[in-house]
């Protein structure tokens, strides 16, 4: 048992990533209103930010930004930069595809008058 | 100069994006040429880039001169030097020939969409070229975010339909990252070529002994697959390219669904290398399965379809199933068949999708409303055929030798069914196009404008049907659609140079 948990600590974060997953993709399926949709995305997005940066932690490491009282010789003093680095330009990516749903979704409900998916259909069938 | 060709190739589009955009305070009038000077200007240097590709080998180049691993490179070998002059010709002709099509189609947003589409192609051509797994990922989204944004305008309901795209396409591409981070746990690097080497020196005998690093490859598998439109994860296809407007189908048709096909063998060649990549007996079953299921269900659905873009559409589903399961089959056969197809599906896509973009402008684009199409719109309806016969599969053109290659490949693995799917695919594509012959030779003109035609309703309609039913097109339209057709011919006759030089190039010697 004591092992289990042991491992369990060194691994939590994938789990912890794994279900924040879940919820944005359960978001994503079973709604049907298109901005629970968005939010669903964003926090699918933000789940594998969020095991990116795990990857590059550790146990007592700073910042990844050179301090001159602990020096370059020891990598193991900081944190892995280019995890890091790689999920600004993520964030970038994902701040974009939102900008994008949004603006989609501004001009569906412009010309339908709604944003429930149901009802857009519904609507567009009985045109 | 020419060492630079590599970035050069993306470079004037992205720069000719900026342009427009600012061209839109300052040179509106000019833009359209700007933009036809930066996607000639990326044609030119992919074109030459390929020429020394194939003269003087294989040409890397640092971007920002940071060698790799720390630095991204762009690898130029024959397939992704060849390729890129493809989609850079493709885009070339599409913009060409759509000129009118934008202009009807995207009132008052002319700037918008020039930026837009050349944002499109650079991301599209820096996917092919770059060398970087994480750079993929961004620029599969530049691709993406720019071809949401112009397939969502259109009839009813594009908007709708591009928006269903963008979350799928975004959990396809955010699936892509994730195993890309499993594959960096592992290896500590994003280089391809430097992940090739370790990928191979860490599980030498086939992934199934690292389960983190198959994980990786089924992880980016399913991420490509959703981005490919394979079987089960296909429902945005259709309604995004059968909604939009024609030019952003005609663009985004021939280039979105091939180059993630390229993707696919690019991972499967060049990091994981093949060997490592049939090494899961599950994976390998899956994917065919999945191939096989695709190439059915696209036929019979494009058999149901009354409107020629929509039948397009399902016929682009089961070419993505040529192609994924043409990689599994697991051997070099079929994987030249898969490197050929990617060619060869590109220029029949785009042959085909400039065909409906001006039988749509003509009739509206029902199947039933092609009647009388050899005589009104000889050339058009020549390079439909041309296209409906390599789709069919008929020699000389180039379907049929990528299909002989398929279906060679699936006999010596011992997948029958997918081979037997491949043949009942290239039939149900005869029925389809002989249909479209009858009528189009036989039938007389339907009167148009009846209540139930999709285009009768509303006002901005990409196919609202011309005063003159044809007069034919203006040259301008005509000359692309040629090259398009006759370079299927082309194709055809260079198959043979096609497999020694860039196939037999990239495939690893004893495979």
């Amino acid at each position: 048992m004591h092992a289990l948990l042991a491992d369990f600590g060194g691994t939590f974060h994938y789990y912890a990533y794994f279900a924040v997953m879940m919820i944005g993709v359960y978001a994503m399926v079973a709604k049907t209103n298109l901005l629970k949709k968005c939010i669903g995305l964003g926090i699918f997005q933000t789940a594998i930010m969020l095991f990116y940066v795990s990857i590059g932690a550790k146990d007592g490491a700073t910042i990844p930004i050179v301090d001159p009282a602990l020096g370059t010789a020891d990598p193991a003093l900081y944190a892995n930069p280019l995890p890091q680095v790689l999920m600004l330009t993520a964030i970038v990516v994902s701040v974009a595809t939102l900008g994008v749903a949004l603006a989609l979704v501004q001009n569906i409900h412009r010309d339908h008058g709604a944003i429930e998916e149901d009802e857009i259909l519904k609507r567009l069938r009985g045109q | 100069m020419t060492s630079q060709l590599p970035i050069l190739a993306v470079a004037p589009l992205l720069f000719g994006a900026f342009a427009v955009t600012a061209g839109r305070f300052l040179f509106r009038r000019a833009n359209y040429a700007v933009a036809v000077l930066a996607l000639a200007a990326s044609f030119a240097a992919s074109v030459l880039l390929a020429v020394r590709v194939f003269s003087q080998g294989t040409q890397t180049y640092f971007v920002g001169g940071w060698p790799p691993p720390i630095g991204i490179s762009y690898v130029a070998d024959p397939l992704s030097a060849l390729m890129l002059a493809f989609v850079a010709g493709a885009a070339l002709c599409v913009f060409l020939a759509s000129k009118a099509e934008i202009e009807t189609s995207y009132p008052l947003k002319n700037s918008a969409f020039f930026a837009l589409y050349l944002l499109a192609v650079a991301g599209h051509m820096g996917i092919v070229i770059t060398g970087d797994a994480f750079n993929l990922y961004v620029l599969i989204e530049v691709a993406a975010l720019s071809g949401y944004a112009i397939l969502a305008q259109g009839r009813d309901r594009a908007m709708l339909a591009s928006l269903n795209y963008l979350f799928i396409g975004s959990l396809g591409a955010s699936l892509y990252l994730l195993g890309v981070g499993y594959l960096y746990i592992m290896t500590g690097s994003l280089n391809m070529a430097d992940l090739a080497g370790i990928v191979s020196g860490m599980a030498p005998q086939g992934l199934a002994g690292s389960t983190a690093l198959a994980a990786s490859f089924a992880i980016i598998l399913a991420g490509l697959f959703i981005k490919m439109g394979l079987f089960p994860f296909h429902s945005w296809l259709p309604a995004a390219y059968a909604f939009s407007a024609a030019p952003a189908a005609a663009l985004i048709a021939p280039m979105t669904t091939k180059v993630m096909a390229y993707v696919l063998v690019r991972i499967s060649l060049a990091v994981y290398t093949p060997h490592l990549a049939w090494s899961l007996p599950a994976v390998n079953a899956l994917v065919v399965t999945l191939a096989t299921a695709a190439i059915l269900y696209g036929g019979l659905c494009a058999l149901a379809q009354q409107s020629f873009r929509r039948m397009l559409c399902f016929i682009v589903l089961s070419e993505v199933g040529y192609m994924a399961g043409g990689v599994f089959l697991g051997n070099r056969t079929a994987l030249t068949g898969v490197i050929y197809h990617i060619f060869a599906d590109l220029l029949m896509t785009l042959c085909l999708f400039l065909c409906a973009a001006n039988v749509e402008r003509a009739t509206g684009g029902r199947l039933s409303g092609l009647g009388g199409l050899f005589t009104r719109m000889p050339v058009t309806a020549a390079a439909l055929a041309m296209g409906g016969l390599s789709m069919i599969g008929v020699p000389p053109f180039c379907g049929f030798f990528s299909k002989w290659y398929l279906l060679s490949g699936a006999i010596q693995s011992g997948h029958f069914l997918f081979a037997a799917a491949l043949v009942v695919s290239s039939l149900i594509n005869a029925v389809l196009f002989f249909r479209i012959f009858e009528i189009a030779l036989f039938g007389g003109p339907e009167t148009r404008d009846t209540p139930d035609a999709p285009n009768a309703r509303n006002g901005h309609a990409p196919g609202s049907p011309d005063a003159a039913f044809c007069a034919e097109m203006p040259a301008q339209r005509l000359v692309p659609l040629a090259v398009a057709a006759v370079s299927l011919v082309v194709m055809g006759l260079l198959t043979g140079d096609f497999v020694t030089r860039v196939a037999d190039a990239v495939l690893p010697p004893g495979l």
